[in-house]
């Protein structure tokens, strides 16, 4: 009887789960087919047949620009960018949360209140700042900024508080490990699971970030994939170009899902290993 | 100590990245550097230019000397893509063409402007840009360029549209895009027992007279317009705000009520502008569509061929009489009038009217000022560029005077052989750009909201006329209205 009830309840809750599944696909699925249809089909109407126009479209985008260009210019600015903004915000979350010193609540409250600030507000500034510092153009404006995520440092903050014992650090300091040693040998591994969270977001953040790169960039060749994708809009026929578009997104987002196939690895292998027994 | 040390390596670590940052960076452009070298190396006057020797310009125009060797432009549109390589081929200068997104290109511009950016030497804007762009100082002023000398060679509305508000030429645009209706041939013959293009003018005189003549179009089983928007180029002959006060003229309300009487009385084909019936009404026979069936249904997608037909199948179909299009809607109608090519005319409207047009001006930040009005030379004022320019977009109209001149006698066989270039210029000299303010889109955008509001029943024309107010006194506090 009980067993019933729980073949009943398992079955509700893996139809739920499967719905779910579906609705989260599906778009994606329609995307990769629309990939594949004239932009005339897509206006029709919706269906999960492919039809055959995938190498006019192709075509297409490549009249445009150079979609694999984009594609390693955009690589170019997310990877180092999300490795920085990882690597530094783990240093600063475990500085904040694990050492006692004056001014350490003062900080994070300013980190806080900077995490509500917009960035959009200080475009023009951080472009003349560029001008002057001769960096416009180039992708060092783009990269070197992530270093500082003020989300990122509270999210792996809150991370470190919960899932790291004090005593961890303690038991390798009186072994004689050094701060930086404990800090890559011990913590960084325990945070994994957090820091690849937060690699996941920040990558696709920057691949798709659009209004920074557009504003920096003034050159056709050294434009990341969504600015050259927005181009395509000022081209006069937009219809026929439907079916294009739906092509260079379905291709820009492949790395997005390498990344996710990836790193979800690790969230899933670390959530699971213990690290000091109570 | 510790946190000292952690502090100093952190440091050291960012300085390295940095370091390496602009390593790769100062390769790459040499690398591309190198590249562009090659490419040119074909091309002897190009190469010339490009290592920026002046004296050994050899370019076989009478474009003058140029010390630059290089001009970017940006851009919204393809067009001076074109330009660009043209202008590059024939003076040897490289021309770099960055064509931005128009929906970003104002925000583009003002960062870049408003943050020293001296890359860009060419910017260009639509006209409901321009009044900004002119207020920031973004664009030079022309005048000293000698602009002001070639005022007599473009067509009027042009220039001034090019002027900011103390009357200094900042821009200058290339074509023309005056309004007209553009009308079947055959159907006026039979209807009203001519064609030519004054005489149909006269049944499009003033609002009356087009709702007369769309009552008599659908007695003889035809329909006017396609859709309802046909008119909205010529939506009234007066300024939206004069001296910092809303004016809305009788004209306005005239305007509204011929959309409300057009949609009431049903003497349009319900082909919604931009979709399938309404280009397909281009070539002939559409089915008729209702106030209901307007924008599609479940099993009929108006904006596909396909399953539009099949849907319509059966429906009773009509023959639409005109259209409103600016001058280039000369190109949207060569390329979908199919069977009826040749029996299209084109007439004046109620008002003179016009939409669109790419401005070209330049930058005030630019650091060669001299090559980028060469450059506005060339493509607005060069007569050699305008005849190339008519034939290479295939019938676009130029603002160039002399080029319009010459080209006056060219007959359009699609518009049954009718001197069109001759007809835009003189629509052109009819346009009063006085009357237009940097709120006409704003302002006209809610006003069409009003009208479509009134036309379905969903207000009453009380209503929508007050919200109309409420919205322009909400959007625009420094515009004084009076109820």
């Amino acid at each position: 009887m009980n067993n019933i009830g729980f073949h009943i309840k398992k079955s509700i809750l893996y139809i739920f789960l499967i719905g779910l599944g579906v609705v989260c696909l599906v778009p994606f699925l329609l995307m990769m087919v629309n990939a594949t249809r004239s932009g005339v089909e897509i206006t029709r109407s919706f269906t999960l047949i492919p039809s055959s126009h995938l190498k006019e479209n192709w075509d297409t985008v490549f009249e445009f620009f150079d979609l694999f260009r984009g594609m390693w210019n955009s690589l170019l600015v997310a990877i180092p960018a999300t490795l920085l903004s990882v690597y530094f915000s783990a240093l600063t979350a475990y500085g904040l949360a694990m050492y006692k010193f004056k001014g350490n609540k003062l900080i994070f409250t300013m980190i806080l209140v900077f995490m509500m600030i917009p960035g959009q507000l200080g475009l023009i500034g951080f472009y003349n700042l560029c001008t002057k510092l001769h960096l416009v153009n180039s992708y060092i404006p783009l990269i070197i900024p992530a270093i500082a995520s003020p989300g990122t440092v509270f999210f792996l903050r809150q991370y470190v508080m919960s899932a790291l014992p004090p005593a961890l650090i303690e038991a390798a300091r009186i072994d004689g490990a050094g701060e930086l040693y404990s800090f890559h040998r011990i913590v960084l591994p325990i945070m994994s699971p957090a820091l690849a969270t937060m690699g996941i977001m920040g990558f696709i953040g920057n691949w798709n970030s659009y209004l920074t790169p557009m504003i920096i960039l003034n050159k056709n060749d050294k434009f990341t994939l969504p600015v050259m994708m927005a181009t395509m809009r000022a081209s006069t026929d937009i219809q026929s170009e439907q079916g294009a578009i739906y092509l260079a997104v379905a291709i820009s987002i492949i790395p997005i899902l390498l990344v996710f196939c990836f790193f979800s690895k690790y969230i899933i292998s670390s959530i699971s290993a213990g690290s000091v027994k109570e | 100590m510790k946190l000292k040390k952690v502090m100093a390596l952190t440091l050291a670590g960012v300085m390295a990245l940095s370091a390496v940052g602009c390593g790769n960076t100062g390769s790459e452009t040499a690398d591309s550097a190198a590249a562009a070298k090659t490419e040119t190396k074909a091309d002897s006057t190009t190469q010339v230019a490009t290592e920026a020797t002046p004296t050994a310009q050899t370019a076989p125009t009478d474009i003058k000397a140029l010390n630059d060797g290089k001009l970017v432009i940006w851009t919204l549109a393809n067009d001076l893509i074109s330009f660009g390589e043209r202008f590059q081929e024939q003076t040897g200068v490289e021309v770099e063409t960055v064509v931005i997104e128009p929906a970003n290109y104002p925000t583009k511009v003002q960062t870049a402007l408003l943050g020293g950016e001296t890359e860009p030497d060419i910017i260009v804007g639509e006209p409901q840009m321009l009044e900004d762009f002119y207020d920031a100082g973004f664009f030079e002023d022309l005048n000293q360029f000698g602009a002001q000398d070639y005022a007599d060679q473009i067509v009027d509305y042009v220039w001034d549209v090019g002027q900011d508000a103390d009357g200094i030429q900042r821009a200058i645009s290339y074509q023309i895009t005056p309004a007209g209706f553009y009308y079947r041939r055959d159907i006026a013959k039979e209807v009203f027992g001519t064609d030519d293009p004054t005489e149909v003018g006269k049944l499009f005189a003033d609002y009356t007279t087009i709702l007369e003549t769309a009552q008599t179009l659908k007695d003889a089983g035809y329909r006017i317009f396609a859709s309802d928007a046909e008119t909205q180029y010529f939506s009234g002959d007066s300024a939206w705000v004069v001296d910092g006060v809303l004016n809305v003229a009788q004209a306005r309300y005239d305007y509204m009520d011929l959309c409300i009487e057009l949609y009431k009385q049903d003497l349009t084909a319900y082909a919604s502008q931009w979709a399938t019936p309404w280009y397909m009404a281009m070539a002939g026979e559409v089915p008729l569509l209702t106030a209901e069936t307007q924008w599609g249904t479940d099993d009929m997608n108006i904006w596909d061929a396909e399953s539009f037909n099949a849907a319509t199948e059966g429906y009773e179909t009509t023959q639409v009489f005109a259209y409103g299009l600016p001058a280039w809607g000369v190109l949207t109608m060569r390329d979908n009038v199919g069977e009826t090519s040749g029996s299209w005319g084109v007439c004046a409207g109620p008002a003179y009217g016009f939409g669109g047009g790419t401005y070209i001006g330049v930058s005030s930040q630019s650091e060669r000022k001299e090559t980028a009005w060469e450059f506005v030379k060339f493509c607005t004022l060069n007569e050699e560029t305008a005849n190339w320019w008519i034939e290479f977009s295939e019938g676009d109209t130029v603002s160039l005077i002399p080029a319009l001149e010459a080209h006056k006698d060219d007959a359009n066989e699609v518009y049954g052989g009718q001197k069109l270039y001759a007809f835009w210029l003189e629509q052109a000299k009819g346009i009063d750009y006085s009357k237009v303010t940097r709120y006409d889109k704003a302002i006209g955008d809610a006003w069409g909201n009003a009208i479509s509001a009134i036309k379905t029943g969903e207000k009453t024309k009380e209503e929508a006329v007050a919200e109309f107010y409420d919205v322009v006194e909400s959007t625009y506090p420094e515009i004084t209205v009076n109820r």
